[in-house]
């Protein structure tokens, strides 16, 4: 009886900590969603409205542009980290002249703030200042106008995160890579399988938790980004880069559509669960329903 | 009288005057004195006029009472945010907040800000011999309530001008250019016409001689409101179109169709001119807010832009941050036929009169320091020298200052042109909707910028947004 007291003595400050900073919020976020409420309209109380938020989501073109878009840099982020990721952590298991330098330099951007990544990619891409459109233009004639050009703003987006984000995947994969028995390579080859074979049946397989874990992480990131995205383009040009986390902020805190702003959340929070139990459904749990076979 | 007498009565004198002076000079230190070592916490915009009270006049007022500020100059968005989330939630982080034009109304509309006439009449003992709220200029209207009581303490106003190289248009080479394909004299545009004709000109002249300049600033950021502000502030109402073309008598109605303008002829014409304007602007105009457009301009990169008068001093003179220092030229907006008369009768206006205050919310801690601040920085004796670091003016008596008038010189009349024809323009229509409109059809108004959509397109679609925003907020019935 003394030593439960005490474990829950000890488990006290995590579970306040939770209460107060996890438990509380999202039953706040809840209840709001289901209330009409901006602070500057003319009636600025808090009304009830039903569903009538979430209907409204439904219909709504900036929402739905904002989820679809976020999704394809999620996709084209998180694969290009995963690939990317995995042939850094491949090279990495080799030896070569500085190669502890080259591990340390490449994990560098991991340690600056999205903040500071996304000021420093905008100053690279104005135009008159930063070296990224004046080499494109100098070199290849090539106007490089984020500001202006849907794609190329979508695209600096995606490549400033794999930048950013790409070391993660490789640390994550260069664990997974060392802690690998050697036993099933060495089967593999016996068995006569070339590289691309020992790849597909032994490697992937056996990096597949780690990789699962990469991109679970990745994607929930990618499906919250604001603040990298914030500083390089604002959500611009027009909605090109304006992404789910950058559309409920800019309703939220601009807008002070608090209602709205709360029932845009919560679905985002529930697509990202879908998505990753979809993903997870997919990828583990299919093979787990064929192994009894 | 003997020398001696004539030392002594001296002496009698100055003892007196010395008696006397200090009574007023010492109303800092001495209504200081129970407020000593306490700390006020201000967050404004990051402007030449902010920073000067960051690292001029806050630190002179902490020298005179003793008061501690922390004054935080921010980005504009996040002076909004800081702001209003502290007003709302109460937590009393800031005590002063700046308050611009257009966002005065929704803070009376939401009761955040003390009534400084009042608290100042409740509290005679706060009040400075030097605070003369009758000096202030019109601008300080903006920031009273229904009964005239004053909620904020003016520290910017200015005119967003038409700024020109001077240099440029004085060039006999140039003009001689100017002549033979126009053929009329190369002068600052009076209308929208002479104004695409000279920024043509001079967007082929720069590219002729292999230089780095365009025909015009223009402030298209393609992602932050500024670009929706210099179209509805200084562009629209050039064209005739005023208040974003919303008709606040009449159910808030935005549509030509419901009896508004955002979508009328004149708004299209006025966003196809300004959107037209992208292809003689410099590459980095997409990405320009109110700074960026300055330096631009302040790069010599442009032969002519509208430019908030905050600029217009540094621009002209300061020659650490400009390059054209001493080529800058003042004069009022191109307009279409009418806008002036129109302006000048006061049914209209031609351009934006920015600027804002320093309020105290409710939920400051430190109302009694705080007020004492906002009228330490409205003291006739501090103007002059802010006035010619930020060119902005906020009392009367400021225009007539020797440094003034000196700088006025030099700025080609900016402060003249100011005060003369301030008239003609006009801060922001009293709408307690701002953010709100804005966030709604600034994403429509980006696509016209990126030509995604048509300018007409762009209005109409506008116009059904902001009239759906207006519902929802349950301000149009």
């Amino acid at each position: 009886m003394r030593s439960q007291t005490v474990g829950w003595l000890f488990l006290a400050p995590t579970i306040l900590i939770l209460f107060v900073f996890g438990v509380w919020p999202f039953v706040y976020v809840t209840v709001i969603s289901f209330f009409d409420w901006n602070s500057f309209a003319a009636d600025p109380t808090m009304r009830f409205a039903g569903v009538q938020n979430y209907r409204a989501l439904v219909f709504d073109k900036g929402f739905l542009m904002a989820l679809w878009n976020t999704l394809k840099f999620g996709v084209f982020a998180v694969t290009s980290q995963v690939i990317l990721g995995y042939l850094l952590a491949q090279l990495f298991m080799k030896n070569f002249p500085l190669k502890g330098l080259f591990r340390t330099v490449h994990t560098l951007p991991l340690m600056i703030a999205p903040v500071a990544v996304g000021a420093t990619w905008r100053l690279m891409t104005v135009p008159g200042l930063g070296p990224i459109p004046y080499c494109l233009d100098k070199w290849f004639g090539y106007e490089f106008l984020i500001s202006r050009y849907v794609g190329q703003a979508f695209m600096t987006t995606v490549v400033m995160d794999i930048w950013h984000w790409t070391p993660l995947v490789t640390l994550t994969l260069l664990a997974a890579l060392s802690s690998m028995p050697k036993e099933p390579f060495e089967q593999a080859q016996i068995d006569g399988a070339n590289r691309v074979q020992t790849f597909w049946y032994v490697t992937l397989p056996m990096l597949k938790p780690a990789i699962l874990s990469a991109v679970f992480i990745r994607l929930m990131d990618a499906m919250r980004t604001v603040d990298e995205v914030w500083m390089l383009t604002g959500g611009g040009p027009g909605s090109a880069t304006r992404y789910i986390g950058l559309y409920i902020w800019r309703v939220v805190f601009p807008k002070t559509d608090y209602g709205y702003g709360s029932a845009m959340s919560l679905i985002t929070l529930y697509l990202t669960i879908v998505m990753c139990w979809l993903l997870y459904a997919g990828l583990v749990a299919r093979r787990d329903l064929k192994r009894p076979e | 009288m003997s020398g001696l007498k004539r030392m002594m009565l001296g002496a009698i004198a100055a003892g007196l005057m010395a008696g006397v002076a200090p009574a007023k000079a010492d109303f800092w230190s001495d209504a200081g004195k129970e407020l000593a070592g306490a700390t006020i916490r201000g967050v404004s915009e990051s402007t030449p006029p902010s920073n000067y009270v960051k690292n001029v006049l806050g630190p002179a007022f902490t020298q005179a009472t003793g008061i501690n500020v922390e004054f935080e100059a921010t980005s504009w968005d996040q002076m909004y945010d800081k702001a209003i989330k502290d007003m709302e939630a109460n937590t009393g982080i800031y005590d002063f907040v700046y308050i611009e034009q257009d966002a005065v109304y929704g803070y009376l509309a939401r009761d955040f800000l003390v009534d400084i006439t009042k608290f100042l009449a409740d509290n005679p003992k706060l009040k400075a011999p030097d605070y003369d709220p009758a000096n202030f200029t019109t601008f300080a209207n903006y920031f009273k309530g229904k009964d005239g009581d004053l909620f904020g303490v003016p520290m910017e106003a200015f005119i967003k001008v038409y700024l020109y190289r001077k240099d440029l248009f004085a060039d006999p080479e140039v003009t001689a250019a100017f002549k033979v394909k126009y053929n009329r004299d190369l002068a600052p545009a009076k209308n929208h016409a002479e104004y695409v004709e000279i920024a043509d000109f001079f967007t082929q002249w720069g590219k002729d001689k292999g230089i780095e300049l365009w025909g015009s600033t223009v402030q298209a950021n393609t992602g932050h409101p500024s670009s929706w502000y210099e179209y509805v502030e200084s562009v629209a109402p050039t064209f005739g179109v005023y208040n974003w073309g919303i008709d606040a008598s009449n159910n808030f109605a935005a549509s030509v169709e419901h009896g508004g303008k955002m979508n009328s002829p004149e708004a299209k014409a006025a966003l196809e001119f300004w959107v037209g304007l992208l292809k003689n602007a410099p590459p980095e105009s997409t990405a320009s807010t109110w700074d960026e457009v300055a330096a631009t301009f302040g790069a010599g990169r442009a032969a002519q832009g509208l430019v908030y008068g905050e600029n217009a001093a540094w621009i002209a003179t300061d020659e650490s941050k400009s390059k054209v220092v001493g080529k800058v030229g003042v004069a009022l907006p191109p307009v279409e036929p009418g806008v002036i008369e129109a302006a000048e009768a006061g049914t209209g206006y031609i351009g934006y009169y920015d600027g804002g205050a320093f309020g105290i919310p409710h939920s400051s801690k430190n109302k009694a320091a705080a007020a004492l601040f906002l009228q330490y920085i409205a003291q006739p004796s501090v103007q002059a020298d802010w006035a010619v670091a930020g060119s902005r003016i906020t009392l009367q008596s400021t225009y007539d200052d020797p440094k003034v008038v000196a700088q006025d010189a030099k700025t080609d009349g900016y402060y003249t042109l100011m005060r003369d024809q301030g008239k003609l323009f006009a801060g922001a229509p009293p709408y307690p909707f701002h953010n709100q409109v804005r966030e709604a059809v600034a994403p429509i108004f980006y696509q016209a910028i990126t030509g995604e959509l048509t300018p007409s397109d762009a209005l109409d679609q506008m116009a059904t947004t902001a009239e759906a925003e207006l519902t929802k907020l349950g301000y149009r019935k």
